[in-house]
């Protein structure tokens, strides 16, 4: 026998997103929509599934797999990144003037099992494709800081560093040496990354700047020029560029320049952020620049962009105290006998543009509700007094007349 | 400012951590006594999270801790996201692969015969990583403890423990077929921890680090 609760559970790692939760969500994804459409990006759909061997960003492991009935391997949407790519390549690959993308959408990550992750999540962000340089950098990055700041997130810092920055002493080591470096520093683990480097020969100063650097976060990165090789003090004076330009955009009070933030994906190519709340274990946002990895699928732009892990965001703007604003409050209106009076009553204030339910309701989802009690088909009891529905929507602040004829 | 959270791994390091701590300039003397309490506040500026070692990683991964000490034994078979700062030296011990003194020869034969090894392990991450790399094909058997028992009762041919001095594998009549890598404690951050409190925790990191070169 079935157990009949059994029927009704969801896979690990998935689960239902209750009223209260979506009203939030809700509430964000319109502002970070609203946000990116104010700079001009436009909105992209990426499909459901992509093949498994596509994706870009994820490992092929962490990925929700599963065969087609043509026998090919497919994955749950694991990143935008990847259409993105194939709409640039096969549509905009002659485009002169830079693209805009945004999106707000769910993507699908394989989890080991308990570790408390899920996996499915909403991931909103942009890619700027074909436009280089710090004014394109600073864009995505105020952007960035502007959507956070308009979905109540105050408290955030933004991380920026640089990619060249540590390819600079990579470019020192011998090729051999190379990948495992990038590759310590990627993950981590900064002690192998320096026994690394000292080991296969850096010389004994860079070793120095290498560990100042991964300790170097600041206003700016004077510091970390003594005795930094050339490809790094080439990173630097792109991040010199940007202070200027953050300060123009008044965010200049939010951005921490943090050499020591290594992105954990290996194919950033220049300026790299990511945004941190207090008391959120886990960034809240991240990007970078990524010129060259749209080459691979035949067009060769550079690009920059970020993603926002709304999960994160929605836990810390909650720490912050945040409540979802710009939703009127709901009129609970309870019927009288004569029901079609009722729905008149209902479609009237409906029209005058106030939100309307007829009868109780079980779940409000932390909406403002205020009650009424309809009379006849002219009038309505509110707040102990019976009112004609004009004195009802001039309080209430509709207008009658006001639509939809 | 809030109290810098602290990860600690109750057991064999935390004499030598105690030390470390003290020297690096934090308060450790809530360490000492027989407490028994496992979030123990020092201060105004640290607090310690006393976990089991295996855990330390994961708290800190999570952001329940901003920075930990724990062996690189244990990073290597956690999968947890973390910052390794600093070496810390002490702790010393080594992953090895080991087999029975008399039989090295006799289980290589039996691998080119069949085709497979078992290895029995209480780190399966550490053992199947190593493995992998080598090309070797192994069927991983994991263990709560008392590896060394494993080839002695014809449960596996290999075994994959950590040692400190060898002296239980010469008592069972292991020997050691190779060394896969050598641990010593470790300082380790939260990412974003590392971020937002970059200040406290480089200038603990460089303190640390100060005193492991010193010792």
């Amino acid at each position: 026998m079935r157990d009949a609760l059994s029927g009704l559970a969801v896979p690990r790692g998935f689960r239902d997103i209750l009223p209260t939760e979506a009203r939030e969500l809700h509430a964000i994804e319109r502002t970070l929509l609203g946000a990116f459409a104010d700079y001009g990006y436009v909105p992209l759909e990426p499909p459901a599934v992509e093949f498994a061997s596509g994706a870009i960003t994820v490992d092929e492991r962490r990925m929700v797999r599963f065969l087609d009935r043509d026998g090919r391997l497919l994955a749950l949407r694991p990143d935008v990144t990847t259409a993105v790519a194939r709409v640039v390549a096969q549509r905009y690959r002659s485009a002169d003037a830079p693209l805009r993308l945004s999106y707000f959408t769910a993507v699908f990550r394989e989890e080991a099992s308990m570790r408390g992750s899920e996996r499915e999540y909403d991931q909103a962000g942009v890619e700027l494709v074909g436009a280089a340089g710090p004014l394109a950098d600073s864009e995505v990055i105020a952007l960035l800081a502007d959507a956070l700041v308009r979905c109540g997130l105050v408290s955030a810092e933004i991380d920026v560093g640089h990619a060249g920055y540590l390819r600079g002493f990579t470019e020192e080591l011998p090729a051999e040496a190379r990948d495992a470096f990038a590759a310590a520093a990627r993950d981590g683990d900064l002690v192998r990354a320096v026994s690394l480097a000292r080991g296969a020969g850096l010389a004994a100063k860079r070793v120095t700047a290498l560990e100042l650097g991964f300790r170097h976060r600041g206003p700016d990165v004077a510091a970390a020029r003594a005795d930094a090789p050339k490809g790094s003090l080439r990173a630097l004076d792109e991040l010199d560029a940007l202070g200027p330009l953050f300060e123009a955009a008044g965010i200049g009070a939010a951005v921490r320049f943090d050499l020591g933030f290594v992105p954990a994906l290996p194919y950033y190519s220049g300026v790299v952020f990511q945004v941190t709340a207090p008391g959120l274990g886990f960034p809240v946002a991240a990007g970078g620049r990524y010129d060259g990895l749209l080459g691979r699928f035949g067009a060769d732009r550079p690009a920059t962009g970020f993603a926002i892990n709304v999960p994160h965001l929605h836990q810390a703007v909650l720490d912050a105290g945040w409540s979802p604003a710009g939703d009127t409050a709901l009129l609970l209106l309870e019927p009288s006998a004569d029901a079609i009076a009722t729905v008149r009553v209902a479609t009237a204030l409906r029209r005058a543009g106030i939100a309307v339910c007829i009868g109780p309701i079980a779940e409000r989802a932390g909406r403002e509700v205020r009650a009424g009690r309809v009379v006849d088909e002219g009038h309505v009891a509110y707040e102990g007094e019976t009112r004609s529905l004009e004195a009802l929507v001039t309080l209430l602040g509709g207008s009658l007349g006001g639509s939809t004829a | 400012m809030t109290a810098l959270r602290v990860a600690l791994a109750q057991g064999a390091l935390m004499p030598d951590t105690r030390a470390a701590l003290a020297a690096a300039g934090l308060p450790t003397d809530v360490l000492e006594n027989g407490d028994r309490r496992l979030l123990v506040p020092a201060g105004a500026d640290t607090t310690y999270v006393l976990s089991r070692p295996g855990d330390v990683p994961t708290y800190v991964a999570h952001g329940a801790a901003d920075v930990g000490i724990v062996g690189k034994d244990v990073l290597l078979e956690s999968d947890a996201d973390v910052l390794e700062l600093v070496d810390l030296g002490y702790g010393t011990c080594t992953f090895v692969v080991a087999a029975p003194q008399d039989s090295i020869d006799r289980s290589l034969d039996e691998y080119r015969h069949l085709g497979s090894l078992e290895v029995a392990t209480k780190y399966p991450r550490v053992a199947a990583a190593h493995f992998q790399r080598r090309g070797i094909q192994v069927e991983i058997i994991k263990l709560g403890g008392s590896i060394e028992l494993a080839p002695q009762v014809g449960l596996s041919d290999w075994i994959v423990d950590l040692v400190s001095t060898g002296r239980t594998l010469r008592e069972n009549r292991l020997a050691v077929v190779e060394e896969i890598a050598v641990c010593t404690a470790r300082l380790i951050a939260n990412r974003v921890s590392y971020a937002r409190d970059r200040e406290r925790i480089a200038a603990l990191a460089s303190r640390l680090a100060a005193w492991a070169a010193a010792r």
